[in-house]
C-alpha cells in the first residue's frame, strides 16, 4: 500500500497486526488441542501428535512454493512485471524452505518411534529432501544473481522449474511404494481418514501455520523493500561523496566522470 | 494471494545496486548453489534407481528368489498372529501378504509397535539354504488412518492404554 515511500507492504499495518495476533491465537489453540484435548491415537499413542505439526508444515511448504511459482510467473509475464512479484517470490520461498526443513525434521522425529528408523530412502522422503535442496539452491541463486532485472528473470525461471517437484512430492505416495503412509486429508478421492477432535486439531494446525505463513511472508516482504531502499540510499551517498571529493580536488565534476560503484 | 497491494515499486530492479559487490562472497554463494544442485541431482538419481520400489511383497520376493539370492532387499507384509517367538538373538515370526507366507528370523530388537498383525517392512536377505528370510532391520508401515482408542467411558484413557481388540502392544 505504501509502496511509494520505498517500504512496500504486502498488507496494511492493521492487517499485518491482525494476522500476527490471529496466528498467535491459533497456535495457542493448537497447543491446547494437540497436547491435551485430542486423544492419543489407538495404534501410535502420543507419537501421533507430531502429525499436528508435520502435516501443517508440509502444507505451508506447498503453499509457499506455489506462491513463489505464481509470483515468478507474474514477474515473467511482461504485462504484470513488477519488482514486487520478485520480492514476494523470494520472501515466500524462504518460508517454504523453513517449513520443508521443519517437515523433514518433524517427520524424522515421528518416524523413529513409529517406523523404527529416523530416515528411509523411500520416494516421499527423497523427493521432499530434493524439494528442500532445490529451493535452498533457488535462494542461493537469488543472491548470486543480485537484484537486477536480468537476475530476477532468471531466478523466476528457476522457481518455476523447481515447482515441478511439488506435485511429485505430493503424489509420490500414490505413484510409488513407500514406507511413508498415504495422504490422510488431501486424498485422491478427498475423503479424509481422520475424524472428530483429531481432525479438528489438524485443521486448527493448518490454519495456524497458514496464518503464521502470511504474517512471516508479509514481514519478510517488507524487509526486502527496506533493504532495497537502504542499498539505493547507500549508492546515492557514495556517489555524492565521490563527487564532493572530486570537487575538493579542484577538478570540474561532470556526471559522466562519476566512477561506477 | 491477491495482487491488489503489490503494484508499483520505488526502485526499479534495473537501477537497484547490488548490495554486496564483493567478488569472493559471490563465488562462495555460487559454490553453495552448485553444491545444493548437486545434492538434489544425486538424490533424484537415487529415486530413479532401485528405490522407486521401496519394498517387494512376500509373493514377489518368493517369485524372484533365484535372482535375489544373497542380495539385500526389503520385503513387506503382515505379521501372522501367534507366530512371534523370541530368542536371545531377536525374534522369529511368519510374514504374509495374504497370498504367500515366509518365515523371518530377525536379529536385534524389533521396534516398539512390532506385534501380531503389524504391517512391517523387513530389510535383509534370504538364507543360502531353506526358505528363511534373515532380517536385519524391521520398520513398521503404519496406515494413514487415525482414531482415538475405542473406549466408551467418554474420557481419554491413560497414555499407553490398550485399545480394545487392536492386538498391538506398545
Amino acid at each position: 500500500m505504501t509502496a511509494t515511500t520505498g517500504t512496500g507492504r504486502l498488507f496494511s499495518v492493521r492487517v499485518e497486526a491482525a494476522l500476527g495476533a490471529a496466528a498467535a491465537a491459533a497456535f495457542g489453540a493448537l497447543a491446547v488441542l494437540g497436547l491435551a484435548v485430542a486423544p492419543p491415537d489407538a495404534v501410535q499413542g502420543d507419537a501421533q501428535r507430531i502429525m499436528y505439526l508435520h502435516v501443517p508444515t508440509a502444507w505451508v511448504a506447498y503453499l509457499a512454493f506455489g506462491v513463489t511459482a505464481l509470483a515468478s510467473g507474474l514477474y515473467l509475464w511482461p504485462r504484470t512485471r513488477a519488482v514486487a512479484w520478485d520480492r514476494l517470490a523470494g520472501a515466500s520461498a524462504e518460508i517454504g524452505v523453513l517449513c520443508t526443513g521443519l517437515t523433514l525434521a518433524l517427520g524424522s522425529l515421528w518416524g523413529r518411534p513409529i517406523w523404527g528408523v529416523w530416515w528411509a530412502w523411500d520416494a516421499r522422503l527423497i523427493t521432499t529432501a530434493v524439494l528442500f535442496f532445490l529451493y535452498l539452491g533457488y535462494l542461493a541463486l537469488r543472491r548470486v544473481l543480485g537484484p537486477t532485472e536480468a537476475g530476477a528473470r532468471r531466478a523466476a525461471v528457476a522457481a518455476l522449474v523447481a515447482f515441478v517437484d511439488v506435485p511429485i512430492v505430493h503424489f509420490s505416495v500414490e505413484w510409488w511404494r513407500t514406507l511413508h503412509q498415504r495422504a490422510t486429508v488431501f486424498t485422491p478421492d478427498l475423503s479424509p481418514s481422520i475424524e472428530g477432535v483429531m481432525a479438528l486439531t489438524l485443521w486448527v494446525g493448518v490454519l495456524a501455520f497458514t496464518l503464521g505463513y502470511l504474517a512471516l511472508v508479509a514481514l519478510r516482504y517488507r524487509i526486502a523493500g527496506l533493504e532495497a531502499a537502504r542499498d539505493a540510499a547507500a549508492l546515492e551517498r557514495a556517489i555524492a561523496a565521490r563527487v564532493a571529493a572530486a570537487a575538493a580536488a579542484g577538478g570540474t565534476v561532470e556526471p559522466a566522470g562519476v566512477p561506477a560503484p | 494471494m491477491t495482487g491488489t497491494v503489490l503494484a508499483g515499486d520505488p526502485a526499479p530492479a534495473s537501477v537497484a545496486p547490488w548490495g554486496r559487490p564483493r567478488r569472493r562472497a559471490r563465488r562462495w554463494v555460487a559454490l553453495g548453489a552448485l553444491a545444493a544442485a548437486g545434492v538434489a541431482i544425486v538424490a533424484l538419481a537415487v529415486v530413479l534407481s532401485d528405490n522407486v520400489v521401496y519394498f517387494r511383497t512376500v509373493s514377489e520376493a518368493l517369485r524372484e528368489r533365484e535372482s535375489l539370492a544373497g542380495r539385500r532387499f526389503r520385503m513387506a507384509g503382515q505379521v501372522v498372529p501367534g507366530t512371534i517367538t523370541e530368542n536371545p538373538q531377536g525374534v522369529m515370526f511368519a510374514l504374509t501378504d495374504g497370498a504367500a507366507t515366509v518365515r523371518v528370523r530377525h536379529r536385534g530388537d524389533p521396534p516398539q509397535l512390532f506385534a501380531d498383525d503389524a504391517p512391517v517392512v523387513c530389510e535383509g536377505r534370504f538364507a543360502p539354504r531353506g526358505t528363511v528370510f534373515r532380517s536385519e532391520r524391521i520398520m513398521i508401515r503404519h496406515g494413514n488412518e487415525y482414531r482415538p482408542p475405542e473406549v466408551d467411558t467418554g474420557r481419554a484413557p491413560p497414555v499407553g492404554a490398550e485399545p480394545g481388540g487392536a492386538g498391538r502392544r506398545r
